[in-house]
């Protein structure tokens, strides 16, 4: 068997005397679509930061196509394919929509300073390159019509949707989405729900996503990871997950 | 806003409406022959002031990051160039570049402590800290600096030839404020720009899509640097005397004047900030305390009235002004 | 000599202390960092002056009177100029902060000009000998108040409901006002003690030294390093960072240079954020990325 795409092995992080996560291990295959699900404070956020490198590990490994990437800075994960939104929204709301999606090419704009300061024809190239780049992926979701709009003067539907395109236009391996449907009206929703799919069934992209909102984890996911006061309860296929008496338990214990 | 947004002929009319900004320069050419000796010294240092408001708008309007240390680039800018034609008898074109490098060198200098973690309030206070050392530093190393009576810097030079009017000067700072602030414009307008105000906006999500931002943010001071360091070179050879009350806390007051009523991350609002502020200290160098009081009430209206300064008033008037963070 | 040092500096120390003190409450309690600060000090010392050398009022009414006043000119900073800006991003409240500081400092020279001004000697004069230290009365005055302040402080902080108040309108505003925290009034109330503590600063100072309109600025940086010294955002830290740059800058004076008195809190303030951004009581301060 080849390697998965990312391999979690006994991660466990620490906030002073806190363990948020303890010895948790999962897998994800490309074009497979994970949801992690739990209460509040389960440890869902924690994975997502520990999995891009915003918090240090206290223990374990993640290896990505079976290279280690802990340790590593933020930026490097995000170069070496593993991208993310964010719980409470990630745009940059003073620059515009294009602006967004052209900063999330960042890493693949050749960038030679001395040709950027002195305005060379081949910066301008790269720009312009970027620029359609970033067109072609607003086009994709249907959304480049607010291309000049500043982020910040989106609906949080809209918002949501710039963030994804921003997050896979360098075409990651993986991506991660953290609660993508908190606050979007039951259309977009489904909206959302068709655009993961999209991108994994048809991308190929793995998708690890936290979400609430049962029926989108119900409608897109292949697996579910149950996450209970930072340990992992569960992990299988739906069906199964939803028949499971501990989680059933921990939600009801909490509720 | 059309439908046809961003289409080619948009992209042409844009690209050729970019170009207006080069009359600019071009109609300033023929300033002197309409204005007195007095004014061309104030139109000057002018030029002198446009450098420092675009150089400290990088760090304070597309970083977003509060810094003291605008003064000690000016300073060190000067100083460098002062003490290369003053003790080395250095002509004057190498000693602008040496006081474009030294004030670079420091910009990267203050900032080196954000690539172990240091940031917002610990960053300006660390740069507070800085620009009060480097005074001491103007004061005390006398050996080179001439302590607190300051150095007279010889007339500049540019291949031979003696600048001794400030007609002179103008067309040399003329140039050199034009090529800075199109650099400056172009860097803005690059995929740097956009990581500058993208650490600003959200520095995590700026993290999470590849932009290593403590490296950034040493970049943006550095640039910022060698602007505010060139400007100090400029002021150098036109007052032609550096010493070190000229770079103290009231200078500083003047710089985030310029910023602030010019319009945070505008360059067309650096450049309306400078024009409307750099005669403040000449109206005022009998009243003291007026300077102060005149900017800082001006920056107060701006903060409650205006957040975004008089660059605002242009960007109602043409989208041309409006800051872009991309080109195509 | 040494212990003479210690002493001397200890009670130098009590003013930093006093100063880095009411800067950590104001940014404890509301997150702003004032930037204006070193010009409220100058501003409560100037009002003393005038009402003790102008007006020829008496001291410890003028020095009353200057609290008060300085309480009411806080509470109307954050009324009138952070509170309509406070949605807005962090820089702008800085920025504020800064202006309303040059705008006092511009008020002082517009009135005072370029001149230095002498204070009278109001505190009681001659010395009190300890062993081989010699003490003077000003220092056990100035020592005396920051400590009567110190366990007023401590008292409200831990003691009352001011210290949980405050606690949670620090981390989250929004809660605060959830929870029945009338918020605006908090914040108002605490930026006029922040600068009513600044006028008890420049109060203690003005009969010590000579007062002029920039003493703002060398005031403003020695808070800023014993707050950085003893942990931004700690209340004991403030006060133990204050008293060790007190006694720091003396020592460097008597045993390296004198001429190195004055930048021994810039090199604190480099040298603790280089080396220990947290200091000496704080929490981490740096972010990873």
């Amino acid at each position: 068997m080849t390697d998965p795409l990312i391999a979690l092995s006994d991660v466990t992080v620490r906030f002073g005397g806190v363990t948020a996560l303890s010895g948790v291990s999962l897998s994800l295959a490309p074009g497979e679509v994970v949801a992690v699900i739990g209460p509040n404070g389960a440890g869902k956020t924690s994975l997502f930061n520990a999995i891009t490198g915003f918090v240090p590990l206290a223990d374990g490994a993640i290896r990505l196509r079976g290279a280690r990437i802990d340790g590593l800075m933020p930026h490097d994960i995000s170069t070496r394919g593993v991208r993310r939104t964010f719980q409470n929204g990630g745009l940059f709301p003073e620059q515009t929509v294009l602006e967004n999606v052209l900063s999330g090419l960042h890493a693949e704009v050749p960038g030679n300073p001395l040709a950027i300061l002195f305005g060379l024809p081949g910066a301008r190239r790269a720009e312009r390159a970027a620029v359609a780049r970033a067109r072609a992926l607003l086009d994709l979701m249907g959304i480049r019509h607010l291309e000049r709009r500043p982020a910040g003067s989106l609906s949080g539907g809209q918002q949501r949707m710039v963030e994804i395109v921003r997050a896979i236009a360098t075409d990651p391996p993986l991506l991660l989405l953290d609660e993508p449907a908190v606050g979007l009206a039951p259309p977009v929703r489904e909206q959302l729900a068709a655009i993961v799919k999209l991108l994994a069934k048809e991308r190929g992209i793995g998708v690890l996503l936290i979400e609430h909102a049962i029926e989108l984890v119900m409608a897109v996911a292949d697996r579910i990871v149950v996450l209970n006061y930072g340990e992992k309860i569960a992990d299988a296929a739906p069906e199964v997950v939803r028949a499971d008496k501990a989680v059933l338990e921990a939600y009801l214990g909490h509720a | 806003m059309t439908g046809t947004a961003g289409s080619g002929t948009d992209r042409a009319s844009f690209a050729a409406s970019g170009r207006v900004f080069w009359l600019l320069p071009l109609a300033l050419l023929g300033l002197p022959l309409v204005i007195g000796s007095y004014v061309q010294y104030i139109v000057n240092l002018t030029l002198v002031y446009v450098l420092v408001g675009v150089g400290f708008n990088v760090v304070l309007g597309n970083l977003g990051q509060l810094a003291f240390a605008n003064a000690a680039f000016f300073g060190i800018g000067a100083y460098a160039t002062g003490t290369l034609m003053y003790h080395l008898k250095a002509p004057f074109p190498l000693a602008l570049c040496a006081g474009a490098l030294a004030g670079g060198l420091a910009g990267a200098l203050v900032a080196l402590p954000a690539l172990r973690g240091i940031r917002a309030f610990y960053l300006a206070i660390m740069t507070l800290a800085f620009g009060e050392l480097m005074r001491w530093i103007y004061i005390n190393a006398d050996a080179v600096t001439l302590g607190s009576m300051g150095m007279q810097v010889p007339r500049p030079t540019l291949f031979g030839y003696v600048l001794v009017t400030d007609v002179d000067k103008y067309y040399v700072f003329l140039a050199v404020v034009t090529l800075l602030v199109a650099a400056t414009a172009n860097l803005l307008r690059s995929r740097v720009g956009r990581a500058f105000t993208a650490i600003r906006d959200n520095e995590l999500a700026a993290a999470s899509i590849g932009i290593p931002t403590a490296r950034y943010m040493v970049l943006a001071f550095a640039w910022s640097g060698v602007v505010v360091g060139t400007a100090g070179a400029l002021y150098a050879a036109l007052v032609r005397h550096v010493s070190p009350e000229a770079f103290n806390l009231l200078e500083l007051i003047l710089h985030f004047g310029i910023v602030m009523v010019g319009g945070l991350a505008s360059l067309a609002g650096s450049i309306l900030g400078a024009a409307v502020l750099t005669a403040a200290p000449e109206m005022f160098r009998d009243l003291p305390g007026y300077e102060e009081l005149l900017i800082a009430i001006l920056m107060v209206a701006v903060l409650l009235l205006m957040p975004k300064g008089l660059a605002s008033l242009l960007a109602r008037a043409s989208p041309l002004f409006r800051q872009r963070y991309f080109r195509d | 000599m040494l212990a003479q040092l210690l002493v001397s500096g200890f009670a130098q120390g009590c003013l930093y202390a006093l100063v880095a003190l009411a800067m950590t409450v104001v940014y404890r309690a509301t997150t702003v960092v004032n930037f204006g600060h070193g010009d409220l000090v100058m501003a409560g010392a100037f009002c003393v002056y005038v009402l003790v050398v102008l007006a020829g009022a008496d001291f410890f009414l003028s020095a009353a009177l200057a609290v008060v006043l300085l309480f009411a000119l806080g509470w109307a900073i954050q009324a009138g100029l952070i509170r309509p800006i406070l949605a807005g991003p962090h820089l702008s409240l800085a920025m504020m902060a800064i202006a309303v500081g040059y705008a006092l400092r511009g008020g002082a020279r517009v009135l005072w000009g370029r001149e230095v001004l002498p204070f009278p000697k109001v505190f009681p004069q001659g010395i009190i000998k300890l062993g081989p230290v010699i003490l003077s009365p000003s220092d056990l005055i100035v020592a005396g108040v920051v400590a009567a302040t110190l366990a007023v402080l401590a008292f409200v902080f831990l003691a009352t409901p001011v210290g949980k108040t405050a606690q949670a309108v620090f981390q989250s505003p929004r809660g605060a006002a959830l929870v029945g925290i009338d918020v605006g009034a908090f914040h108002r109330t605490m930026w006029g003690i922040g600068a009513a503590m600044a006028a008890l600063g420049g109060i203690l100072i003005a009969p010590i030294t000579l007062l002029y309109p920039d003493m703002a600025a060398s005031t403003l940086i020695r808070g800023f390093a014993a707050m950085t010294l003893g942990g931004f955002g700690s209340l004991p830290g403030a006060v133990l960072g204050g008293l060790l740059l007190g006694v720091g800058e003396l020592l460097v004076g008597a045993y390296v240079s004198t001429k190195l008195i004055d930048i021994t809190a810039y090199l604190i303030i480099i040298l603790v954020l280089l080396l220990r951004p947290s200091g000496l009581l704080g929490r981490p301060a740096v972010v990873r990325v």
